[in-house]
């Protein structure tokens, strides 16, 4: 075998390919690109789609370059994906079986896709490969090459024995002119195609097209096999005038014409200012007709699309209608990318303290100190102060106008500061609207919506920071953009420091320390009020004991668990009227937690004094601890008040934990952390000190770390058993941080402590940190309320409309936001993409909207004609294309009807006076459409494209070939006319 | 040394006090037991580089003081955690108990919510257990946690239940970041949604 294999190829025969030319190179990459797409041989698949699978399967395209000398073509190839298809296949490969291909010129379960490449359209095939010319290469126009392309396509198919048709595109590339060819075994399809600009008046018509059809297929039996013939009329509705859009833009100047309350500005707008579903089509479909048995010649049509058997509608939406809601989040958006800090923005002549405060917050500081304006209390109100403060501001710009008029600025900050409208009996009303901010518990019982703003890192949506995102997004798009934002925010920032100088909580924000799950300027606010509210209980706590100086504060009850603070029970005290704050807490590094200049008892005995000393009377007791009494005497055990630890914004706290990690890991690391920490130990061990004179640590650790206190049973020395108890070993270590603390506490109660937290210090932090905020700095801490406010809004709106692709998208677009920001920070380019698709979302709801107006159940509709109505809306916003029940007899059928009717009316009506201009406007099949009666208008406008589908299976070239399938699709529309012919003939027998 | 460092993870340990957290982390990072080790004053720090799969992890460990007064001001630390570790004392059955609190705590100030939970039960060497095993098997199950038994004075479990809560966590898709893509990964907050809550528990002997 070897050495015949070696004699062999001493005689090998040489093919010489060197001189082959570009074309035969082009026709063998051809098939070489067949081979590899593996599109050889018999075509698998099942015999026959199923009804509609063009449009609900899916198709698949794979592409490739290939050039002819240096022309660069695309070679594609189209393919419906089949599933099972071998299965089904297999039993049917017969040997001389027709293409595929061939089998899909005939078969009726897929005319007239609504969505599919127009070959497929044209000619109904489920797989197919098109050459078409390179992205800059021009289009095959002259003859020749045409011809040379088509050859080409046809060598290829023959060589390599595909049996996928192929087509080459050839003309204008707007025209979609298409040849091909399909090849199979003793058969040949050709597609062919005409494509003219006008409709020739004789084959404006079936009888037309029909002749032109039989005369192709030359078939001269007799009588003539049927041919199959399908008819679509599509008819486009665009004037919408009889259905205006129903929702009027809001009309913002009526905000300010009556009575301004917070509902208009607590409120996104939504909705599109014009209209966005742009045309109906509507397709009239006679899917199986036979010849003979309607009539569409040139004086006469059987075609009436009130008859027509099966109507189905698609919408054109318009592209990005303008809608309110993407309008103003767009602005906003805006906002966030300004460079302009509020000062350059509002001009020179910055109030003086704003001023001063920027330069200098130790002036700003020592402002405070002064003694207030002698303004008496009563008359004080949020809106007396802000009032003189925007005199002022006034009165330094001088030039520059306002950027917000006086009225609209009272109507947001009253929006803002609900509790400031009270302005009469201000004290006691003030006094009211405090708790309704701080009732926590209601909270979780509001809608599963509300606690969104965790996830967002926005802020609860009745808080004062969303309603500041709202107000700056209204202010910002309809009042003025940047300056009229630049100028609230200076507002907003001088009403938070009245409140702080004034004592007043600033209304709208949950209680407690700063909420982490909130966004920065959120959390900043909270801060504020937290060193209002110590503050205030400072103030109010002194002047308490000023009145009852050496009263004891009882305090009964309460559980173990439960420990009101200091601040907790002076608020008890809250009647009192705030009025100014009692002090200036100028310097904060002496202060007290809770000061009094005039204490009457000196200076507490310390600890070691306080064993034999009994006596000594007990300060800061909140409540016993149950029946436990101190270890050294009878006295019941009592829990002090004490100091409430810092509360801390998650800016503040990354700082801290920063300080504490850099201490690093070694053991003096670990000491130092802890005695940085121990502050708020040694601050409890002093209270509990002075609550419970007498006491020892293990008294201490009783109540603060009772696992570390261990009791057993011990016999003693007389046989019984008796409780023992004894700190754990840990705390009895000698040295050990909590018994070098115990030793260091002094005893006193809290409120003679330094205080923990510096409130002075921290509002002077936070409304420092607020005056520097650039507007752009302001929305972008405010973006993610606006974002939650923009979600909720759609939410509600789809709600109403109930739109199950838009609640998806809904739920789909939360946690996006979730991670888009979450992040440290924001990535500006990632969120105008997720706005824009808020702004989609926008759009589909009213587009849903729109289209619920225009098919909305006449009055004598039935429940059922109502539910069908619904359904079919709610699928004209999902599917490409939808079937109208009971065509132009069904409910929907009867709507369209009539709008079309409408449409034609008013145009009848304009076009009188268009029709003496140019009178031969009307030659486009008019007059051959039936109108309804004596009308003398038709209820159809003509109609916008008509497409005829001639289908037959006949022996062609000769009359003793196989019986072939033969197709010819024509396209008749106002400004094109289109012929795409496939045309089999028997390559065998002919 | 840190080159080849992966990523870096915040871990936290809390759970009632006395029940041995500090003693935990002391045995993971020195492997040393102090039987009188002083009880923890606000939160603690230790670093660890851990080797998992031949991936380096650094983990800076948030130890927290259990004692309730502290509780106010510990789950400040809570934030950008990717995986907790919940120690119960087996011989101490209030600290069982207390467990629920503990994850509603967590679940109100953790900013992610697919943070990787393990659930300790410590003290094992002791011969006066008050919680059986297949109470804490049942309470990880319930709460989709990790679970494992351990002792820091004999060493059992320790070194496992770190490796297993970071090995969750590395396998958790979005719950960390690497270090050579994109920024250095920070202690503080840094969210990044994706991956679901690891659903197993499992049972280390």
């Amino acid at each position: 075998m070897a050495a015949d294999s070696d004699l062999e190829s001493e005689v090998f025969e040489i093919t010489d390919f060197t001189t082959a030319s570009e074309w035969e190179r082009f026709v063998s990459r051809v098939e070489e690109v067949l081979n590899e797409w593996k599109l050889i041989g018999l075509s698998a698949g099942s015999v026959n789609p199923e009804k509609g699978e063009y449009t609900s399967g899916t198709w698949g395209e794979k592409c490739l370059d290939i050039n002819f000398a240096d022309f660069k073509f695309y070679i594609t190839h189209y393919f419906l994906k089949q599933e099972c298809e071998k299965d089904n296949g297999k039993d049917k490969l017969e040997e001389d079986s027709f293409p595929l291909a061939m089998q899909d010129l005939l078969c009726m379960n897929n005319d007239f896709p609504p969505r599919a490449h127009c070959l497929v359209r044209w000619y109904g095939i489920r797989e197919f490969v098109v050459i078409t010319p390179g992205t800059n290469c021009e289009a095959i126009i002259s003859e020749s090459k045409c011809n040379l392309l088509h050859s080409s396509v046809s060598i290829a198919l023959a060589n390599s024995g595909c049996q996928v048709p192929m087509f080459v595109q050839i003309q204008q590339k707007w025209r979609r002119v298409y040849a091909g060819e399909c090849q199979g075994p003793g058969v040949r399809t050709d597609f062919e195609m005409v494509h003219l600009r006008k409709v020739p008046s004789q084959y404006n018509h079936l009888s037309g097209l029909l002749d032109i059809f039989k005369a192709k297929i030359g078939c001269n039996l007799s009588p003539l096999p049927p041919i199959n013939i399908a008819i679509r009329f599509t008819y486009i509705l665009q004037d919408w005038q009889q259905h205006a859009w129903p929702q009027q833009p809001p009309d913002f100047d009526t905000l300010l014409g009556g009575e301004v309350g917070g509902v208009e500005f607590g409120k996104l707008p939504f909705g599109a200012c014009e209209e966005p579903i742009r045309e109906l089509h509507l397709a009239t479909t006679w899917p199986h007709l036979a010849e003979g048995i309607v009539v569409d010649n040139d004086v006469y049509s059987d075609l009436d699309p009130l008859q027509a058997p099966h109507w189905s509608v698609r919408v054109r939406t318009a592209d990005n209608p303008q809608c309110l809601l993407g309008d103003f989040l767009t602005e906003f958006f805006k906002l966030c990318g300004r460079k302009e800090s509020t000062e350059e923005v509002l001009g020179r002549g910055m109030p003086e303290e704003e001023g001063k405060e920027n330069s200098d917050i130790s002036s700003a500081l020592s402002k405070l100190t002064e003694p207030a304006a002698a303004v008496p209390i009563s008359k004080l109100s949020v809106s007396n102060i802000v009032h003189s403060a925007r005199k002022h501001i006034r009165r330094h710009r001088h030039t520059d106008e306002s950027p917000l008029k006086t009225d609209v600025l009272n109507s947001v900050l009253l929006y803002l500061f609900p509790d400031a409208a009270v302005e009469k009996s201000s004290e006691s009303s003030r006094n009211r609207t405090a708790p309704t901010n701080t009732s926590g518990t209601a909270e979780q019982e509001k809608t599963p919506d509300y606690n969104l703003y965790q996830h967002l890192k926005s802020a609860p949506s009745d808080s004062l920071t969303y309603r500041l995102a709202l107000c700056v997004c209204l202010v910002n798009y309809t009042y003025g953009g940047l300056r009229a934002v630049a100028h609230l925010w200076q507002e907003f920032v001088l009403e938070l420091r009245y409140r702080w100088e004034n004592n007043y909580l600033v209304y709208g924000l949950a209680a407690g320390p700063p909420d982490l799950r909130c966004c920065l300027l959120h959390q900043k606010l909270q801060m504020l009020n937290c060193c209002i509210e110590r503050k205030r209980a400072r103030d109010e706590a002194r002047k308490v004991l000023e009145g009852n100086r050496g009263r004891e504060r009882k305090v009964s009850g309460g559980g173990p668990s439960d420990r009101p603070t200091a601040e907790a029970a002076a608020g008890s005290t809250r009647e009192v009227s705030p009025g100014k704050s009692w002090d200036s807490w100028s310097d904060s590094e002496d202060e007290f937690f809770e000061c009094l200049s005039d204490q009457g008892e000196g200076e507490a005995p310390h600890a070691e004094g306080d064993k034999e000393g009994s006596k000594v009377k007990a300060e800061g007791r909140l409540h016993p601890q149950g029946n436990m009494t101190l270890l050294n005497s009878t006295e019941p055990l009592y829990i002090p008040v004490t100091q409430e630890p810092a509360p801390m914004t998650e800016d503040l706290l990354e700082e801290q934990s920063e300080v504490l990690a850099k201490l690093g890991t070694s053991a003096e690391g670990t000491h130092l952390r802890a005695r940085m920490q121990s502050a708020c130990l040694l601050s409890d061990m002093e209270s509990f000190k002075a609550a419970n004179p007498g006491c020892a640590l293990d008294d201490f650790v009783r109540w603060y770390s009772p696992r570390d206190y261990v009791e057993e049973e011990v016999e003693d020395e007389k046989g019984n058993m008796v409780l023992k108890g004894m700190m754990s070993s840990r705390m009895m270590i000698p040295g050990n941080m909590w018994v070098e603390a115990w030793e260091s506490a002094r005893v006193t109660p809290a409120r003679r402590q330094r205080r923990l937290f510096d409130d002075t210090k921290e509002a002077e932090k936070v409304l420092h940190y607020l005056a520097v905020q650039k507007p752009a700095d302001v929305t972008q801490n405010l973006l993610p309320c606006i974002l939650h406010a923009a979600i909720l809004k759609l939410k509600e709106e789809e709600s109403v409309e109930d739109i199950p692709s838009v609640k998806k998208s809904i739920q789909q677009v939360i946690s996006q936001a979730s991670k888009l920001l979450h992040t440290l920070s924001h990535d500006y380019k990632k969120l105008e993409d997720f706005i824009n698709q808020l702004m989609a979302l926008e759009t589909a709801i009213t587009q849903a909207r729109s289209l619920k107006a225009k098919f909305a159940t006449c009055e004598g509709g039935t429940a059922e004609d109502t539910e069908e109505l619904e359904k079919f809306v709610s699928s004209l916003l999902e599917d490409p294309e939808v079937v109208v029940l009971g065509a132009g007899q069904g409910p929907a059928g009867s709507i369209i009807h009539r709008l079309f009717i409408n449409s034609q009316r008013l145009a009848d009506f304009t076009s009188d006076e268009a029709a003496l201009l140019s009178p031969m406007e009307d030659e486009f099949g008019l007059e051959k459409k039936p109108g309804g009666g004596s009308n003398k208008v038709p209820d159809f406008p003509p109609p916008a494209g008509r497409e005829i589908l001639l289908r037959t299976c006949v022996p062609r070239p000769a009359p003793y070939s196989k019986a072939l399938p033969q197709r010819l699709f024509c396209v008749l529309m106002k400004e094109e006319f289109r012929l795409a012919g496939a045309f089999s003939s028997d390559t065998t027998f002919f | 040394m840190d080159d080849d460092v992966i990523t870096t993870l915040k871990l936290l340990i809390i759970g009632e006090s006395g029940v041995g957290k500090s003693s935990l982390l002391l045995r993971f990072t020195e492997d040393t037991f102090d039987p009188d080790q002083a009880a923890t004053i606000g939160v603690d720090f230790k670093v660890k580089t851990l080797s998992i799969d031949g991936n380096k992890a650094k983990l800076a460990i948030w130890d927290t003081a259990g004692q309730e007064r502290f509780r106010t001001l510990t789950p400040s630390y809570y934030r950008g955690a990717q995986g907790v570790i919940l120690v119960y004392d087996v011989t101490k059955r209030e600290t069982f108990t207390r467990l629920e609190n503990w994850l509603n705590e967590l679940e109100t100030y953790t900013t992610r919510n697919e943070i990787v939970k393990m659930l300790v039960g410590n003290k094992i060497d002791r011969d006066d257990p008050e919680v059986d095993r297949n109470e804490g098997l049942k309470f990880a199950r319930k709460h989709s946690m990790l679970f494992i038994e351990a002792s820091a004075k004999t060493k059992d479990g320790v070194q496992c239940a770190f490796e297993e809560l970071v090995e969750k966590i590395l396998q958790t898709p979005g719950l960390w970041e690497s270090e050579n893509q994109g920024q250095k990964v920070r202690l503080g907050d840094q969210e990044h949604g994706g991956g679901r809550a690891c659903g197993g528990y499992c049972s280390i002997p």
